[in-house]
Protein backbone atom coordinates (compact mmCIF):
# COMPACT_ATOMS: atom_id res chain seq x y z
CA UNK A 1 0.00 0.00 0.00
CA UNK A 2 1.40 3.66 -1.11
CA UNK A 3 2.69 5.53 2.25
CA UNK A 4 1.49 8.97 2.54
CA UNK A 5 3.14 10.92 -0.51
CA UNK A 6 3.27 15.09 -0.19
CA UNK A 7 4.20 17.49 -3.38
CA UNK A 8 7.30 18.95 -1.55
CA UNK A 9 8.53 15.39 -1.08
CA UNK A 10 9.12 14.58 -4.53
CA UNK A 11 12.36 16.29 -7.09
CA UNK A 12 12.68 15.52 -10.38
CA UNK A 13 15.43 12.96 -10.79
CA UNK A 14 13.56 10.95 -8.08
CA UNK A 15 13.05 7.09 -8.87
CA UNK A 16 10.14 5.00 -8.11
CA UNK A 17 10.63 2.20 -5.79
CA UNK A 18 11.51 -0.84 -8.42
CA UNK A 19 9.10 -3.94 -8.29
CA UNK A 20 10.02 -7.24 -9.71
CA UNK A 21 7.34 -9.62 -10.65
CA UNK A 22 7.59 -13.12 -11.67
CA UNK A 23 8.96 -15.83 -13.01
CA UNK A 24 5.94 -15.17 -14.56
CA UNK A 25 3.63 -18.52 -14.78
CA UNK A 26 1.46 -19.99 -18.05
CA UNK A 27 -1.11 -20.51 -15.27
CA UNK A 28 -1.02 -16.57 -14.68
CA UNK A 29 -2.09 -15.96 -18.34
CA UNK A 30 -4.98 -18.28 -17.83
CA UNK A 31 -5.82 -16.33 -14.36
CA UNK A 32 -5.51 -12.46 -16.25
CA UNK A 33 -7.76 -14.33 -19.42
CA UNK A 34 -10.21 -14.99 -17.03
CA UNK A 35 -10.00 -11.59 -14.71
CA UNK A 36 -9.67 -8.86 -18.11
CA UNK A 37 -11.99 -11.27 -20.48
CA UNK A 38 -9.21 -11.33 -23.19
CA UNK A 39 -9.33 -14.34 -24.18
CA UNK A 40 -7.25 -14.32 -27.25
CA UNK A 41 -5.67 -18.25 -27.36
CA UNK A 42 -2.32 -16.76 -28.12
CA UNK A 43 -1.37 -15.98 -24.71
CA UNK A 44 -3.50 -19.52 -23.71
CA UNK A 45 -3.06 -21.90 -26.25
CA UNK A 46 0.50 -23.14 -26.66
CA UNK A 47 -0.27 -24.91 -30.18
CA UNK A 48 -2.56 -22.07 -31.22
CA UNK A 49 0.50 -19.64 -30.76
CA UNK A 50 3.11 -21.87 -32.61
CA UNK A 51 0.27 -21.63 -35.82
CA UNK A 52 0.80 -18.13 -35.57
CA UNK A 53 4.41 -18.18 -35.62
CA UNK A 54 5.63 -18.10 -31.75
CA UNK A 55 8.07 -20.56 -31.87
CA UNK A 56 8.17 -20.92 -27.85
CA UNK A 57 4.54 -20.92 -27.61
CA UNK A 58 1.95 -18.76 -25.87
CA UNK A 59 3.07 -14.74 -24.88
CA UNK A 60 1.64 -12.92 -21.98
CA UNK A 61 -0.92 -10.46 -22.55
CA UNK A 62 0.66 -6.55 -22.86
CA UNK A 63 -2.33 -5.71 -20.59
CA UNK A 64 -0.61 -7.94 -17.95
CA UNK A 65 2.29 -6.24 -17.86
CA UNK A 66 0.26 -2.58 -17.86
CA UNK A 67 -1.15 -3.98 -14.92
CA UNK A 68 2.19 -5.16 -13.27
CA UNK A 69 2.67 -1.14 -13.98
CA UNK A 70 0.06 0.10 -12.25
CA UNK A 71 0.47 -1.97 -9.14
CA UNK A 72 4.49 -0.56 -9.26
CA UNK A 73 2.95 3.08 -9.40
CA UNK A 74 -0.14 2.48 -6.46
CA UNK A 75 2.53 0.68 -4.63
CA UNK A 76 4.27 4.22 -4.42
CA UNK A 77 1.62 7.22 -5.49
CA UNK A 78 -2.13 6.39 -3.72
CA UNK A 79 -4.74 5.72 -7.01
CA UNK A 80 -7.16 8.17 -5.52
CA UNK A 81 -3.65 11.09 -6.99
CA UNK A 82 -3.30 8.68 -10.33
CA UNK A 83 -4.59 11.23 -13.02
CA UNK A 84 -3.06 9.72 -16.09
CA UNK A 85 -1.34 6.51 -16.86
CA UNK A 86 0.72 5.69 -20.64
CA UNK A 87 2.04 2.70 -22.23
CA UNK A 88 3.64 1.74 -25.46
CA UNK A 89 3.98 -1.92 -25.96
CA UNK A 90 6.96 -2.36 -27.29
CA UNK A 91 8.36 -6.31 -26.69
CA UNK A 92 6.38 -9.59 -25.96
CA UNK A 93 6.47 -11.66 -22.87
CA UNK A 94 7.43 -15.21 -22.55
CA UNK A 95 6.48 -17.36 -19.76
CA UNK A 96 9.50 -17.57 -17.24
CA UNK A 97 10.53 -14.03 -17.65
CA UNK A 98 11.02 -11.76 -14.66
CA UNK A 99 9.59 -8.59 -15.31
CA UNK A 100 11.16 -5.12 -13.36
CA UNK A 101 9.18 -2.16 -12.92
CA UNK A 102 11.43 1.13 -12.70
CA UNK A 103 10.05 4.40 -13.06
CA UNK A 104 11.48 8.13 -12.66
CA UNK A 105 10.38 11.69 -11.83
CA UNK A 106 10.71 13.77 -15.35
CA UNK A 107 9.09 17.05 -14.09
CA UNK A 108 6.67 18.85 -11.61
CA UNK A 109 4.72 21.78 -11.63
CA UNK A 110 1.07 23.60 -10.66
CA UNK A 111 -1.21 23.40 -13.26
CA UNK A 112 -4.68 24.98 -12.73
CA UNK A 113 -3.93 25.06 -8.86
CA UNK A 114 -2.81 21.29 -8.72
CA UNK A 115 0.51 19.92 -8.04
CA UNK A 116 1.22 17.58 -10.72
CA UNK A 117 4.12 15.54 -11.04
CA UNK A 118 5.11 13.84 -14.34
CA UNK A 119 6.97 10.44 -14.27
CA UNK A 120 8.52 8.12 -16.76
CA UNK A 121 7.83 4.07 -16.21
CA UNK A 122 9.59 1.17 -17.83
CA UNK A 123 9.22 -2.49 -17.59
CA UNK A 124 12.07 -4.80 -18.80
CA UNK A 125 12.81 -8.27 -18.29
CA UNK A 126 16.06 -9.96 -16.90
CA UNK A 127 17.84 -9.68 -20.27
CA UNK A 128 17.35 -5.81 -20.06
CA UNK A 129 14.69 -5.91 -22.74
CA UNK A 130 11.97 -3.41 -22.92
CA UNK A 131 8.79 -4.45 -22.93
CA UNK A 132 7.04 -1.22 -22.44
CA UNK A 133 7.66 2.44 -21.76
CA UNK A 134 5.30 4.80 -20.39
CA UNK A 135 4.52 7.40 -18.41
CA UNK A 136 2.50 8.52 -15.95
CA UNK A 137 0.81 12.13 -14.10
CA UNK A 138 -0.25 12.14 -10.32
CA UNK A 139 -1.82 15.35 -8.57
CA UNK A 140 -0.03 15.42 -5.04
CA UNK A 141 -1.17 17.40 -1.77
CA UNK A 142 0.86 19.69 0.17
CA UNK A 143 2.54 19.33 3.25
CA UNK A 144 0.10 22.00 4.93
CA UNK B 1 -6.72 -2.87 -44.20
CA UNK B 2 -8.37 -1.01 -41.80
CA UNK B 3 -11.49 0.57 -43.65
CA UNK B 4 -9.93 4.48 -43.77
CA UNK B 5 -13.26 5.72 -44.42
CA UNK B 6 -14.05 4.64 -40.54
CA UNK B 7 -12.34 7.59 -38.53
CA UNK B 8 -15.36 9.54 -36.39
CA UNK B 9 -17.41 6.07 -36.10
CA UNK B 10 -19.34 5.92 -33.24
CA UNK B 11 -20.06 2.31 -31.84
CA UNK B 12 -22.97 1.46 -29.29
CA UNK B 13 -22.17 1.85 -25.96
CA UNK B 14 -20.72 -0.59 -23.16
CA UNK B 15 -22.47 -0.80 -20.20
CA UNK B 16 -20.74 -2.32 -17.11
CA UNK B 17 -22.06 -2.74 -14.07
CA UNK B 18 -18.32 -2.70 -11.49
CA UNK B 19 -18.45 -5.63 -8.58
CA UNK B 20 -16.95 -5.86 -5.90
CA UNK B 21 -15.50 -9.12 -6.58
CA UNK B 22 -14.10 -8.54 -10.15
CA UNK B 23 -12.06 -5.62 -9.06
CA UNK B 24 -10.48 -8.39 -6.76
CA UNK B 25 -10.35 -10.79 -9.31
CA UNK B 26 -8.56 -8.54 -11.48
CA UNK B 27 -5.76 -7.57 -8.59
CA UNK B 28 -5.28 -10.87 -8.07
CA UNK B 29 -4.71 -12.13 -11.48
CA UNK B 30 -2.31 -8.86 -11.46
CA UNK B 31 -0.45 -10.37 -8.37
CA UNK B 32 -1.36 -6.80 -6.65
CA UNK B 33 -1.90 -7.56 -3.28
CA UNK B 34 -2.61 -4.32 -2.15
CA UNK B 35 -5.21 -3.99 0.15
CA UNK B 36 -7.12 -1.05 -1.10
CA UNK B 37 -8.38 -3.59 -4.29
CA UNK B 38 -9.28 -6.45 -2.01
CA UNK B 39 -10.87 -5.28 1.61
CA UNK B 40 -12.81 -2.58 2.08
CA UNK B 41 -11.96 -1.38 4.88
CA UNK B 42 -8.63 -1.24 4.23
CA UNK B 43 -9.51 1.07 1.28
CA UNK B 44 -12.15 3.12 3.45
CA UNK B 45 -9.37 3.59 5.55
CA UNK B 46 -6.81 5.12 2.80
CA UNK B 47 -9.79 7.48 2.25
CA UNK B 48 -11.79 5.71 -0.15
CA UNK B 49 -15.66 4.82 -0.23
CA UNK B 50 -14.99 1.31 -1.42
CA UNK B 51 -12.17 -0.71 -3.16
CA UNK B 52 -11.48 1.22 -6.08
CA UNK B 53 -11.05 -0.09 -9.26
CA UNK B 54 -7.31 -1.00 -10.11
CA UNK B 55 -5.58 1.31 -12.95
CA UNK B 56 -5.44 -0.92 -15.36
CA UNK B 57 -9.37 -1.63 -14.98
CA UNK B 58 -11.30 -0.65 -18.13
CA UNK B 59 -9.97 -3.22 -20.01
CA UNK B 60 -12.36 -5.57 -18.17
CA UNK B 61 -15.55 -3.76 -19.61
CA UNK B 62 -14.03 -3.49 -22.89
CA UNK B 63 -13.31 -7.18 -23.46
CA UNK B 64 -16.11 -8.83 -21.55
CA UNK B 65 -18.56 -6.85 -23.46
CA UNK B 66 -17.17 -8.59 -26.66
CA UNK B 67 -16.84 -4.97 -27.93
CA UNK B 68 -13.18 -5.13 -29.21
CA UNK B 69 -13.70 -7.99 -31.51
CA UNK B 70 -16.93 -6.76 -33.13
CA UNK B 71 -15.02 -3.25 -33.48
CA UNK B 72 -12.16 -4.77 -35.06
CA UNK B 73 -14.13 -7.05 -37.60
CA UNK B 74 -16.56 -3.66 -38.64
CA UNK B 75 -12.90 -1.79 -39.14
CA UNK B 76 -12.01 -5.16 -41.56
CA UNK B 77 -9.14 -5.40 -39.33
CA UNK B 78 -7.19 -9.48 -39.77
CA UNK B 79 -7.12 -10.51 -36.04
CA UNK B 80 -4.12 -12.51 -36.94
CA UNK B 81 -2.92 -9.15 -37.80
CA UNK B 82 -2.90 -7.47 -34.38
CA UNK B 83 -0.90 -5.55 -32.62
CA UNK B 84 -1.72 -4.14 -29.22
CA UNK B 85 0.38 -0.68 -29.78
CA UNK B 86 -0.23 1.72 -27.22
CA UNK B 87 -2.99 1.88 -24.16
CA UNK B 88 -3.61 5.28 -22.29
CA UNK B 89 -5.98 6.18 -19.50
CA UNK B 90 -6.94 9.33 -17.81
CA UNK B 91 -8.53 8.95 -13.99
CA UNK B 92 -11.34 11.99 -13.42
CA UNK B 93 -13.28 10.01 -10.60
CA UNK B 94 -12.77 6.52 -8.63
CA UNK B 95 -14.96 3.53 -10.21
CA UNK B 96 -16.22 1.95 -7.10
CA UNK B 97 -18.91 -1.40 -6.78
CA UNK B 98 -21.81 -1.00 -7.41
CA UNK B 99 -21.00 1.73 -10.12
CA UNK B 100 -22.79 1.86 -13.72
CA UNK B 101 -20.39 2.43 -16.07
CA UNK B 102 -21.04 3.45 -19.95
CA UNK B 103 -18.53 4.28 -22.30
CA UNK B 104 -18.84 5.22 -25.95
CA UNK B 105 -15.83 3.87 -27.93
CA UNK B 106 -15.55 5.93 -30.79
CA UNK B 107 -12.41 5.84 -33.93
CA UNK B 108 -10.40 9.04 -33.21
CA UNK B 109 -7.93 8.32 -36.29
CA UNK B 110 -6.48 5.86 -38.64
CA UNK B 111 -3.20 6.30 -40.30
CA UNK B 112 -0.99 4.42 -42.13
CA UNK B 113 2.66 3.86 -41.71
CA UNK B 114 5.79 2.23 -42.44
CA UNK B 115 7.83 0.72 -39.92
CA UNK B 116 11.58 0.82 -39.82
CA UNK B 117 11.78 -2.31 -41.63
CA UNK B 118 10.15 -1.24 -44.73
CA UNK B 119 6.41 -2.80 -43.49
CA UNK B 120 3.40 -1.22 -43.87
CA UNK B 121 0.89 -0.91 -41.20
CA UNK B 122 -2.25 0.71 -40.41
CA UNK B 123 -2.75 2.71 -37.07
CA UNK B 124 -6.48 2.89 -35.88
CA UNK B 125 -6.69 5.04 -32.51
CA UNK B 126 -10.06 4.17 -30.06
CA UNK B 127 -10.95 6.40 -27.43
CA UNK B 128 -13.64 5.45 -25.06
CA UNK B 129 -14.88 8.26 -22.57
CA UNK B 130 -16.81 6.69 -19.64
CA UNK B 131 -19.64 7.90 -17.49
CA UNK B 132 -21.01 6.49 -14.03
CA UNK B 133 -24.41 6.05 -13.17
CA UNK B 134 -24.63 10.17 -12.17
CA UNK B 135 -23.27 11.12 -15.62
CA UNK B 136 -20.34 11.74 -14.14
CA UNK B 137 -17.02 11.57 -16.25
CA UNK B 138 -15.00 8.68 -14.49
CA UNK B 139 -12.30 7.80 -17.04
CA UNK B 140 -11.22 7.96 -20.80
CA UNK B 141 -9.25 5.13 -22.25
CA UNK B 142 -7.17 5.75 -25.71
CA UNK B 143 -5.89 2.63 -27.61
CA UNK B 144 -3.78 2.04 -30.46
CA UNK B 145 -4.27 -0.62 -32.81
CA UNK B 146 -2.10 -1.79 -35.38
CA UNK B 147 -2.49 -3.89 -38.47
CA UNK B 148 0.50 -5.35 -39.91
CA UNK B 149 0.08 -5.48 -43.74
Amino acid sequence: MAQKLFYEDIHVGDDMPELVKGPIQKLQHVMYAGASGDFNPLHTDDDFARAVGMKDGVIAHGMLIMGFAGQAITGWVPKKYLKKFGVRFSGMTKPGSTISITGKVMDKRVENGENIIFCEVVARDENEDVKITGHFEASLPNRN
Amino acid sequence: MADLSKVGTEYSPITWEVERGKIRELAKAIGDPDPIYLDKEAAVAEGYKDTPAPPTFLIVPMMWCDKMPAIINDLKINFMMLLHGEEEYEYYRQIYPGDVITGTPKVTNIEEKESKSGSRMDMVTLEVLYKNQRGEDVAKSRSLIIERK
